[in-house]
């Protein structure tokens, strides 16, 4: 029986995932997701690594191009705030609710399609465009840039789930939190200018975002000739970024049971939106 | 004409009540102050003009992307469309009006964008020549205008090109010379970046903003309406086509 219960949340995030990915191809065809989706995403990093050319600064484009080729990684991994909003729009979440088994699992494993998504974005932009914007990586930096933009889609999902689990409660704001969240992202975490430029109040709220972490240690990746030198810098990076992103998810975790308890104390999580 | 002032009114009633539609005029004041740091960090102070410009463009074109495009499909699952249809006014001047609504609320970017900047980097972008500047702002709505116009019944023509709404925003950022003018592109982009009004008027908009005469004028400012001008009319031509398409086939409302 214990070992069972103690197996339940991961059972519900397997289902959960399943349902997951059966809606990513829902949204997309591989021809609309590569053509429509990663176009998109490829010319917006183009955009902004050609601000270096206006600056007339190669170092610049590199700088640019490495920040916005990774926020990908983070911007779909914080899709998840929308779509966790979906339980509640389809009108499942009072079920979900009253099951007799947690309900953060759900939300766990609700959005995980946006990872390997996300990471695909991210690799593609390094690692195929990268070479015409001056950035080029030799196998074992491009295996660890793998890893560690796998470490941002993790942490930043846990950090994402919590802002879900907020617009859960006004949904009418998802598409905003959104937007705003990944735009002040792009301003403040070191993706078009070193954290130093902002005041200390900045660089101390972009600290708690676990892109931060997991962009430096990228950045130090591609300054290095090999991963040896930078090995340390880039696993205590990665590592306080997972250790952020484990708050974000105790948080979210939290958040989302009070919300069920609150819905069902006073009712008030209805079955359609 | 009084079918064109009530497509106007009734979109800019609807505007009102629609926050996320006018989603871009929230970010857009961000989008600036990404553009600025880049510009500010690297010592560039020369450059402010460009990163105030652009993410008004920006704004510009989103909206018109996301909200003029979205017209007559809103109209469709509203089930509004076979009234508007089936009523003795041209569709196409009561779209054309709802369009120009849109486009002149999606000017207020501009605003924003240099009261952004004003606030938190201290930097007042001068119009140094404030009738060119007016001139181009005219004929860039007016182009922006007839671009939407394009959209609007290219998206209910045809649900594939849909797909693919989302991959129009970049694409013509960069084929645009929103924030890098098209002269520092690869020479094989210019003839494509000259088809896009927005090259014109961003490069027309940024010279009015500098201290140097703005060169040949009234050729450019001719050049942004006579692409608007294109955009309406094969915007016309396609709106006609898709409505006869409905109408022939009985699909107005299930399409």
């Amino acid at each position: 029986m214990l070992p069972r219960d103690l197996l339940a949340p991961f059972r519900i995030i397997r289902y959960s995932a399943a349902n997951a990915w059966a809606d990513m191809w829902v949204m997309f065809t591989p021809a609309s997701w590569t053509f429509g989706y990663l176009s998109r995403l490829l010319t917006q990093v183009i955009f902004f690594a050609l601000i270096g050319v206006l600056l007339d600064s190669p170092d610049l484009v590199r700088f640019l191009f490495i920040g916005n080729a990774v926020v990908f990684m983070a911007f779909e991994a914080f899709i998840s705030v929308a779509t966790t909003t979906w339980e509640r729009r389809q009108g499942t979440l009072p079920l979900l609710v009253a099951a007799p088994l947690p309900l953060w699992p759900v939300f766990v494993g609700r959005s995980v399609q946006w990872l390997p998504t996300g990471l695909l974005s991210s690799s593609v932009a390094l690692f195929v465009l990268g070479p015409f914007f001056g950035v080029t990586w030799r196998l074992p930096q491009a295996l660890a840039v793998i890893a560690a933009l796998a470490v941002i889609g993790v942490s930043m999902y846990c950090m994402a789930l919590v802002f879900g689990a907020l617009v859960l409660a006004a949904m009418e704001m998802r598409n905003m939190v959104y937007n705003v969240a990944t735009t002040v992202m792009m301003m403040i975490c070191g993706v078009m200018v070193p954290l130093t430029f902002w005041p200390d109040w900045v660089g101390a709220v972009a600290n708690a975002v676990p892109l931060t972490h997991g962009l430096a240690a990228i950045r130090a990746l591609a300054e290095s000739s090999a991963v040896a030198p930078v090995a340390g810098e880039v696993v205590a990076n990665l590592l306080v970024a997972l250790g952020i992103g484990a708050i974000w998810m105790i948080a979210a975790a939290v958040l989302l049971e009070r919300l069920a308890g609150i819905g069902r104390r006073s009712g008030s999580i209805e079955f359609a939106a | 004409m009084n079918a064109l002032a009530a497509g106007f009114t009734f979109e800019a009633r609807l505007l009102r009540r629609s926050f996320d539609e006018m989603m871009v005029l929230v970010t857009a004041p961000l989008m600036t102050l990404i553009l600025l740091s880049i510009t500010e960090h690297a010592g560039r102070t020369d450059l402010a003009p460009y990163a105030v410009l652009a993410p008004a463009l920006i704004a510009l074109w989103t909206i018109a992307l996301f909200t003029s495009g979205e017209i007559i499909e809103r109209e469709r699952q509203n089930g509004s469309l076979e009234p508007l249809v089936a009523t003795p006014v041209a569709i196409g001047s009561v779209i054309t009006g709802q369009i120009l609504a849109v486009t002149l609320l999606s000017l207020v970017g501009f605003a924003e964008s240099w009261l952004a900047a004003w606030a938190a980097f201290g930097i007042v972008v001068p119009i140094v020549h404030p009738t060119a500047f007016t001139a181009a702002l005219v004929a860039t709505a007016f182009a922006m205008a007839g671009t939407a116009s394009v959209m609007s019944s290219v998206f209910v023509l045809s649900r594939s090109v849909r797909a693919y709404q989302n991959s129009l925003s970049y694409p013509f950022f960069v084929l645009g010379g929103v924030m890098v003018p098209v002269a520092l592109l690869p020479g094989w982009i210019e003839p494509l970046s000259r088809a896009v009004f927005l090259s014109w008027s961003a490069d027309l908009l940024r010279d009015s903003l500098t201290p140097e005469p703005v060169s040949n004028l009234v050729p450019r400012l001719g050049v942004i309406l006579a692409l608007g001008t294109a955009g309406f009319l094969i915007g016309l031509v396609l709106l006609r086509r898709a409505v006869d398409r409905l109408r022939r086939t009985g699909t107005i409302g299930v399409a």
